[in-house]
């Protein structure tokens, strides 16, 4: 007789994008490397301009799907209009669908009018009452009031009418600069949420070269977003 | 997302970026906020120190230039660009209170709460 041991964990998948502070992208891409995940695909997603990245001479797709026993990893380097964000949603929705995923976490960031406090807070915010223990158990304050738009906003009406539960971390950062301080928080939330060893110090090391780096893509994250913000606010100009 | 305690009067300006490789200069990040009585013009000056800062005014515009501690490469296909300063210009929608100009500098940020000049003429009611 064959005795296999019984996999309880269960499909657990993350989704970075381009927000706020770029927190999503700095913490989920920190993460796929640390822990070695493997590519496993690329998202595809209806109206999205044709982008692709060369990286050392390798062609590589703006959105991508990554996995590691029962973890999976959605991430976009690319940010959306409401549009697309809705696209991408349905696009997230498919891919639970086809791999049972039970539960999922977004990284995200939320400004916060104090930049220079030194205790910078990560808050979570759940679709589905059953995600509540995840936020007792690790010490998450709940995040009470505020607005949500953009991505995560589509992300989690698409989700709140689904079985799958949604947790987003929103960790306080600065909303229009590169924030990969802001991200180190996030990673170590992610790492006891989900029960691994994440070593920053990598991250720590080239928190001012990646602030540079992403001015470009906090930029054009800026421009986005703000074409989708409350119509009751002055219009943007941009100079 | 934003929180509830928003308190700027409009949203943001972000700036576009222009580097210019052949003077090694970047352009930083910077965004402003207007406010009732004064705008707050932030910069991101990730790699510099305050003593490298230098910021001038006029009118309507204030320009800042500061060098980097250490240079930073960036390579773009297959050439190599080292970058040495950050500059950039910012016109302002309104003329400058130029005696209370403030700022800070904290973990490569630059903040300069810039005071607006109000003009224009009461208005009696009767």
């Amino acid at each position: 007789m064959k005795i296999v041991k019984q996999n309880t964990k269960e499909n657990t998948l993350l989704v970075g994008f381009p927000s706020n502070g770029l927190v999503g992208i700095f913490s989920i891409s920190y993460l796929i490397n640390n822990l070695k995940m493997k590519q496993i695909g690329e998202i595809e997603i209806p109206d999205l301009p044709s982008t692709l990245f060369v990286e050392e001479g390798e062609i590589i797709s703006p959105i991508r799907a990554y996995n590691k026993n029962n973890l999976f990893v959605i991430i976009s380097d690319v940010p959306f209009n409401q549009h697309l964000a809705e696209k991408f949603s349905s696009a997230v929705h498919e891919f639970c669908k086809k791999n049972t995923i039970k539960k999922i976490i977004i990284v995200s960031g939320m400004e916060t009018i104090n930049q220079k406090k030194e205790d910078l807070k990560i808050y979570g915010l759940i679709t589905h009452p059953v995600l509540d223990n995840i936020l007792y158990n690790n010490q998450i304050p709940k995040f009470l009031s505020g607005s949500i738009f953009g991505t995560d906003a589509a992300i989690i009406s698409v989700f709140r009418k689904t079985n799958i539960p949604v947790l987003v971390l929103y960790a306080e950062c600065h909303p229009f600069f590169p924030d990969p301080k802001a991200s180190i928080i996030a990673i170590g939330t992610l790492a006891k949420i989900l029960n691994v060893k994440i070593d920053t110090q990598d991250i720590k090391n080239k928190i001012d070269k990646l602030r540079i780096q992403y001015r470009d893509l906090m930029e054009e994250t800026m421009r986005t977003l703000q074409q989708q913000e409350p119509k009751t606010r002055a219009p943007q100009i941009y100079r | 997302m934003k929180n509830n305690d928003e308190f700027e009067t409009t949203l943001p300006i972000i700036s576009l970026l222009f580097d210019d490789a052949e003077h090694r200069i970047l352009s930083p990040l910077s965004c402003l906020k207007e406010f009732d009585n004064h705008w707050m013009l932030e910069f991101d000056l990730p790699l510099v120190s305050k003593k490298d800062i230098k910021i001038t005014f006029d009118e309507n515009t204030i320009n800042v230039e500061a060098k980097l501690k250490e240079k930073y490469s960036e390579e773009k296909l297959g050439n190599v660009t080292k970058f040495e300063y950050f500059k950039k210009s910012i016109l302002l929608p309104g003329k400058i209170d130029n005696k209370k100009i403030i700022a800070k500098f904290q973990k490569g940020r630059l903040e300069i709460k810039i005071p607006r000049q109000i003009t224009g003429q009461h208005v009696k009611i009767t």
